[in-house]
């Protein structure tokens, strides 16, 4: 079992003392990079839950040692040279942010930990309940040294905020709506309250970032200005270290930009982002400040001066900046989750640590249409639609990008409104040709174009290389499925425009010096039936039977003589997917909706086999055998939720493992963020897998993305490692493993388990509330006669009036 | 083609083959990403962080240090899965030998002035956590993989070695310069000898189990197989040539595995990049055997000139996929863009291999010709716009269509009926008759239809259905059955409980025939059907999934149903009209009279006008295959 996928821009990274490493929170763990190859060195596990942050504890160049935070409720304390766990501060609340003023204090001598040393934590109040105005969010003080919470709640906001520290570790601070909240961290041995002053402004702010060394604090707000505040708190915080603070007189004249009563004094805007700040951090010598914000490029403004430099084309949104002890290397994380590292007076991107492209929001419109993933089951790749309107190929074995190809030849720019969406992307059995397909969004209702793409790759590394463009393939529908055939050059597009079409690859040679391969893709075949919009199609495992659904019904097709050989139905919903089990004769269709239904059908009977009610999210059908497993939503009801049932906290979706000739699921697991997600069975070569599976060479290899696009490998059958799994589930990406008898547990609670067996083939005729729509279909020995038909048929057109006969 | 030579390349790759450390010697090494084909970082000065002690001196700059070999250390301790254990250790030509974590990018250790001389040779054990190193100087040195500490240090030869072999389980040792030891390693005893190569050994390994020994010296076009427990045997066990020497050795063998699988695998570089690939049952059938050999398939012309044509300069046996078959994970291509790619070998098919031009700069005049192509592969790119299907297949002509549809429908039909097929094969016979024949005149005149020739010819098919439905009922199980006779309700039950199930089961089919295409009153039809169900539910019941006859049976009776409705609507508007014709002209009562006997006759008339509707409509055609 192997998971991968983490996102490595979730908190920010740290830097060790020699600037070598980078310790990076992917997921449940830690993962040290080395600066200098962009490498992965070692992982810190032991967290089962999102670390939320780590602090290395700085000092001497061959100390490594971090303390980290995670939403497990656990603060902990490693030595991350060794990869040991050294201490473990149980607080039990999840922790969203950590900062411990006391490690830059200055005790920056050999001793590990100082005596009195506490952290402020940003935790989430669980115990209340989920009023709407409840403050979850508080900052509490931990002591580390004696592993428990200290003093009082210091705030408490609507949710758990970020704590912003100062280098010195004197200051720290949260934003909290349109104030900010900055204390003054107590001295060594000073028995002092924690003293606290707050700043206001009219907009809410995103983050704050603190001086080094002034009294000085920035603030970003959501319209994209930056707001400095000099010498703030010199009132309140200076009895104790007399600063200097020369223009501290109350005049409010001499105060600029100041609002109210703020213990600020002065306040300078700059504006130049046009959207909310992510990224603000001063540079550690104090004189730059840099910012960065959703169009991706980063600033960097002259704190005396105002001047600016940029460092543009970054082409993601920019979330962390973070400086190490050498001067000349910062860490740059982007919402694509790259971390880029910087040189950094010049700015300069020397590597860059990327993983598998984070899941972008595209226009609603177009949401349910589009594919999630495509699955290469030898090589064990999956491709995935990026922002920047590419196509990641990402490995799933080696945890590692492969190969990303431009789908569209357009600049994108993480700000601009959205023009084109990829909205299918599909592979071929061996991994070699892709198919994509593009929607040139309409500006003001023209302009809509749909595009069709074929791509073909030779070598392993899959550099795909355009072959053949179709502009507008349905005329202007929308395409709804690709599905490529599994032996030949054959691929099947499905449109809401009521028709599909097959393509083929026609191969020719060229006569030139050396024999180039032409391949271009042409149409070959039009089908349609009843003009329904085709809503899916799938091959059938041998590539003999093409099956597509014209909304509620299948039809089935030879896709050579582009004949209909039969019509299987119906549903109540549109079907959305259609998937052959494997080489069994049963073909599984899945609708969703107010309905959703999971149905297999029976080939050689041509009838419904049995069908569930689940709202299904995918589904996935192995290669070699009649087996087939789905991802499908947990329902949302309360019995569930507030069952007692651990195995479902915080569950929202469940992976079955079926046979399709029997109802009766082989295996479930429980998993988290189900919706967005996907399923797959790999094949992996043998080699790969053995390493997976303890030696063992399984049949086949269960692949779940989850909608974080982390995902985890496991061997669906292999039933005696289950036990050993589900100690170790917890930790991995979210799945976690229930025993047989989790499913005979909630067997009976379904509520919406039903089994539909002996599906009638033909639905009978049911008059419906406008008769001309099911007047006129069925089979005629059911049908009236026609002077009845033509009554009801005509009245339903006329107007019935309510005036009597006299 | 002039052959390149990749005799000065040091290659190798990670255990977990997806980084690949490639030099040519001069101090630069760069690491390689297979999975991705980019470079992932280079080496080019490395100094070790404890270089400031008095080792400092040292000149600098990566022309100062030549590697003489190199190796990917790993320790097969798989239960840490530590990403940092592999190292990758490198000889020098000053005697050095260091280790560099390729995933951290520093250097982990190294062993100054190891050998007097170049180190010539590195290996380990598979298991264990030493490394061996062999120099000029004819000592063998044992270091300690984690700390770099010189852990032993013993005279192997008095000559120079030119190449080392520690077996897979760390018991002996082979070295080589050009007389072959293996001797123990726990003792340094010397165990056997074997001459017989001219030269100086290139490279030597030992097989997986440790019975073989694979070498082949300078200049030598073959590889010597020896086996080791062959006591004074003196000569090579087996000889496996090639063309050109050999630079690298891989082997697997497999000794018991499942059936068909045991053998000896061998693969070899040769000096020009070409991949051979042996495989043998045992030695004696590996002499034998014919290579299989991979290689990348030559340039044009033009590349000829030019240094270092494509070769295969890298390769590793990954594992064995089936009898006589590797898999091979080969770098080919230039030094300079090498390209990854998994083959499966099988024993006896040769490869050739494409070779890209990735990353290669050319000459301007080449460029050119380079760029041209690079227009070429922007034209090869087709275009279609929306008139994309104008030469596909037909979407199946609407005539056709239908008759498609009508066919399939027809047959679905019939899938139906079977029960009715049971009881008598000539219907089965008439049945795709039948449907022939409507569907041919159907196809023919669709243009004009003479609506009495279909309502005749459907008519003439219905009354054939009644002759072979009544044959049916004739037959031996339903003598004492007569439909056409009103029986009271005690006596039909006693007939039908008499009846074997299954025979009522077919007496049910029929029935429902009968009812369906009216060739008897319902009036006496479904007292019979009534009666069936009750007594023989459980039957009728567990035959449904098959035939289906329930399930028509509710459509017709669901038909009726709906058509109940609208009739007693017709009746009584009629009736309503009439009376107020009634009214007018006083002459009603004849009229009124003659409407009930309409509203008796509705059944029969259905039977017409159905037929009568379904060929006027094109539409009802095809939206009647909606349940199907």
């Amino acid at each position: 079992m192997i998971g991968g996928g983490k996102s490595y821009v979730s908190a920010p990274p740290a830097f060790s003392n020699d600037a070598k490493r980078l310790l990076v929170c992917t997921g449940t763990a830690v993962s040290v990079f080395s600066t200098s190859t962009g490498l992965q060195i070692l992982s810190l596990e032991g967290h089962t839950a999102l670390v939320t942050a780590v602090i290395v504890v700085p000092g001497n160049k061959a100390l490594s040692f971090c303390w980290t935070a995670s939403l497990d409720g656990t603060v902990r304390y490693w030595d991350f040279a060794a990869a040991e766990l050294m201490k473990t501060i149980d607080i039990k609340m999840p922790i969203y942010s950590m900062v411990i003023p006391a490690l830059l204090l200055g005790q920056t001598d050999s001793k590990v930990m100082p005596a009195d040393a506490f952290a402020y934590l940003s935790v989430e109040n669980t115990t209340q309940d989920n009023a709407p105005k409840a403050l979850r969010g508080q900052i509490r003080k931990c002591s580390l040294t004696e592993s428990r919470l200290a003093g009082v709640i210091l705030a408490e906001t609507r949710k758990p905020e970020v704590i912003s520290i100062s280098p010195s570790g004197k200051f720290f601070g949260i934003r909290n709506k349109r104030k900010l909240h900055i204390w003054r961290a107590p001295a060594k041995d000073s028995k002092l309250p924690v003293a606290k002053i707050t700043l206001h402004h009219t907009r809410n702010f995103t983050l704050l970032a603190l001086h080094p060394t002034k009294r000085l604090v920035a603030a970003g707000d959501t319209s994209g200005r930056i707001l400095i505040w000099r010498g703030f708190g010199n009132r309140k915080f200076s009895d104790g270290d007399k600063l200097v603070n020369q223009g501290s007189m109350n005049d409010e004249e001499g105060r600029p930009g100041i609002r109210g009563d703020d213990d600020a004094d002065s306040c300078t805007t700059w504006h130049w982002h046009p959207t909310g700040i992510n990224l603000l951090r001063f540079s550690s010598d104090g004189a730059y400040l840099y910012s960065g914000g959703k169009e991706g490029v980063l600033v960097d403004w002259q704190l005396d001066t105002g001047k600016k430099k940029f460092l543009p084309r970054i082409g993601s949104p920019l979330l962390y900046l973070t400086d190490s002890l050498d001067p000349s290397l910062s860490a740059l994380s982007c919402a694509d989750n790259q971390i880029h590292l910087l040189k950094m007076p010049s700015m300069e991107i020397t590597k860059s640590i990327s993983g598998i492209k984070l899941p972008f929001s595209s226009p609603d419109v177009y949401e349910g249409i589009c594919s999630k993933f495509a699955f290469d089951d030898t090589d064990g790749l999956v491709a995935l639609r990026t922002e920047n309107y590419r196509i990641q190929f990402y490995s799933l074995f080696d945890d590692r990008e492969i190969s990303e190809v431009q789908v569209c030849e357009r600049n994108h720019q993480p700000g601009d409104e959205v023009s084109v969406i990829v909205t299918l992307v599909s592979l071929s059995g061996d991994g070699s040709m892709m198919s994509t397909v593009e929607v040139n969004l309409p500006e003001d209702g023209i302009g809509g174009l749909v595009c069709l793409k074929f791509w073909a790759s030779d070598s392993q590394n899959k550099n795909f290389n355009l072959s053949t463009i179709v502009y507008q393939p349905h005329r202007d529908a929308g395409v709804s499925a690709l599905a490529f055939h599994p032996t030949r050059q054959m691929v099947v597009s499905s449109s809401y425009g009521g028709d599909f079409k097959i393509w083929v690859c026609s191969d020719e040679i060229q006569q030139k010096q050396d024999t180039l391969q032409h391949s271009g893709w042409m149409c070959y075949a039009v089908g349609s039936y009843k003009k329904k919009p085709m809503t899916a199609a799938a091959f059938s495992a041998d590539g003999s039977v093409l099956a597509v659904a014209a909304e509620t019904v299948i039809t089935l097709w030879d896709p050579v003589n582009n004949m209909l050989v039969a019509v299987l139905g119906e549903m109540q919903m549109p079907i959305v997917t259609l998937s052959f089990a494997g080489n069994s004769d049963y073909l599984l269709s899945i609708s969703r909706g107010s309905k959703p239904q999971l149905s297999v059908w029976s080939m050689s009977k041509l009838s419904e086999s049995w069908s569930y009610k689940l709202d299904i999210e995918d589904v996935t059908c192995a290669k070699d055998s009649s087996s087939f497993a789905v991802l499908a939503h947990l329902p949302k009801s309360s019995t569930f939720m507030g069952s007692n049932e651990p195995i479902f906290q915080g569950k929202d979706g469940v992976i079955l493992l079926f046979n399709a000739t029997d109802p009766v699921p082989l295996a479930m697991w429980s998993v988290r963020k189900a919706k967005g997600g996907g399923l797959a069975f790999l094949k992996g070569n043998s080699f790969q897998q053995q390493s997976i599976a303890d030696g063992k060479s399984p049949q086949a290899l269960l692949a779940y993305i989850n909608a974080d696009h982390e995902y985890i490998l496991f061997d669906p059958y292999d039933y005696d490692a289950r036990e050993l799994r589900m100690t170790r589930g917890k930790d991995r990406v979210a799945v976690d493993e229930t025993a047989r008898y989790g499913y005979a547990s909630i067997y009976g609670e379904l509520p919406q388990f039903e089994m539909k067996r002996d599906q009638t083939l033909l639905a009978p005729y049911a008059p419906s509330q406008r008769p001309w729509e099911t007047i006129f279909s069925g089979s005629s020995h059911n049908l009236l006669p026609l002077p009845k038909l033509c009554l009801e048929f005509m009245e339903s057109l006329l107007e019935r009036r309510t005036t009597t006969v006299e | 083609m002039a052959p390149s030579n990749i005799r000065d390349l040091l290659t190798a790759f990670n255990p977990s083959l997806d980084l690949f450390a490639i030099t040519s010697g001069d101090g630069r090494i760069k690491i390689w990403d297979t999975v991705k084909g980019q470079v992932q970082t280079e080496f080019t000065d490395i100094v070790s962080e404890e270089d400031t002690s008095i080792f400092a001196k040292r000149e600098r700059g990566h022309l100062s240090v030549d590697y003489t070999c190199m190796k990917w250390f790993t320790s097969e301790r798989k239960k840490k899965r530590k990403l940092g254990c592999s190292l990758l250790v490198l000889g020098t030509g000053g005697g050095d030998v260091l280790a560099l974590d390729v995933a951290a990018g520093q250097s982990k250790w190294r062993v100054t002035d190891c050998h007097a001389g170049r180190v010539s040779a590195i290996s380990f054990a598979r298991s264990g956590s030493s490394i061996y190193t062999a120099g000029a100087d004819g000592m063998i040195c044992e270091i300690d993989s984690l700390t770099g500490n010189l852990l032993g240090k013993f005279k192997a030869s008095t000559k120079a070695i030119s190449s080392m072999s520690v077996s897979a389980d760390g018991k002996i040792i082979a070295t080589a310069a050009a007389q072959m030891k293996i001797l123990n390693l726990s003792d340094h005893k010397k165990i056997q000898k074997f001459s017989g190569h001219p030269g100086a050994v290139r490279c030597m390994i030992f097989t997986e189990n440790g019975k073989y020994i694979l070498s082949s010296a300078v200049g030598e076009r073959y590889i010597a197989v020896w086996n080791i427990d062959g006591g004074k045997k003196q000569s090579a066990s087996a000889v496996l040539a090639m063309e050109h020497p050999a630079v690298f050795l891989d082997s697997r063998c497999i000794d018991s595995g499942e059936v068909g699988d045991a053998g000896l695998y061998v693969l070899a570089i040769s000096e020009v990049g070409v991949c051979y690939f042996w495989f043998g049952k045992n030695a004696e059938e590996l002499r034998n055997a014919k290579p299989t050999k991979i290689s990348v398939s030559s340039e044009d012309s033009l590349s000829e000139t030019h240094r270092g044509s494509p070769a295969i300069f890298a390769a590793i046996l990954q594992g064995i996929a089936k009898s006589a078959s590797g898999q091979i994970f080969v770098a080919t291509g230039l030094p300079v863009k090498p390209s990854f790619q998994k083959l499966l070998v099988h024993s006896g098919t040769d490869i050739k291999l494409s070779s890209s031009r990735d990353g290669v700069l050319l000459p301007i005049s080449q460029s050119l010709v380079k760029s041209k192509r690079g227009q070429d592969v922007q034209n090869r790119v087709v275009a279609l716009d929306r008139a994309n299907a104008e030469d596909a297949l037909l979407p199946i002509p609407k005539i056709f269509d239908s008759h498609e549809k009508k066919k399939k429908h027809e047959k679905l039909r019939f899938d139906k009926d079977e029960v009715m097929a049971d009881l008598e094969d000539s219907r089965s016979l008439s049945g795709p008759v039948k449907t022939k024949d409507g569907t041919v005149e159907f196809e023919l005149d669709t243009g004009a239809i003479c609506m009495e020739d279909r309502l005749r010819s459907l008519g003439i098919l219905s009354k054939l259905d009644d002759q072979t439905i009544k044959s049916t009922l004739n037959s031996a199980a339903f003598k004492s059955i007569d439909i056409q006779t009103n029986m009271p309700q005690k006596k039909m039950r006693a007939a039908v409980l008499s009846m074997v199930p299954s025979d009522t089961y077919k007496l049910l089919g029929v029935l429902v025939a009968i009812w369906q295409t009216r060739s008897s009153s319902g009036n006496y039809v479904l007292p019979w059907i009534y009666s069936i169900l009750v007594n023989h539910s459980h039957y009728v019941m567990s035959e449904e999934p098959e035939t289906q006859v329930l399930s028509s049976l509710f459509k017709v009776t669901k038909s009726r149903k709906a058509a109940i409705q609208p009739l007693l609507q017709l009746s009584g508007r009629l009736q309503l009209v009439v009376a107020q014709i009634d009214k007018a002209t006083n002459t009603g009562n004849q009229i009124l009279l003659h409407e009930d006997q309409k509203d008796e006759s509705e059944d029969e008339d259905e039977d017409v006008n159905e037929i009568h509707f379904r060929e006027e409509d094109d539409d009802s055609e095809i939206s009647s295959d909606d349940e199907q």
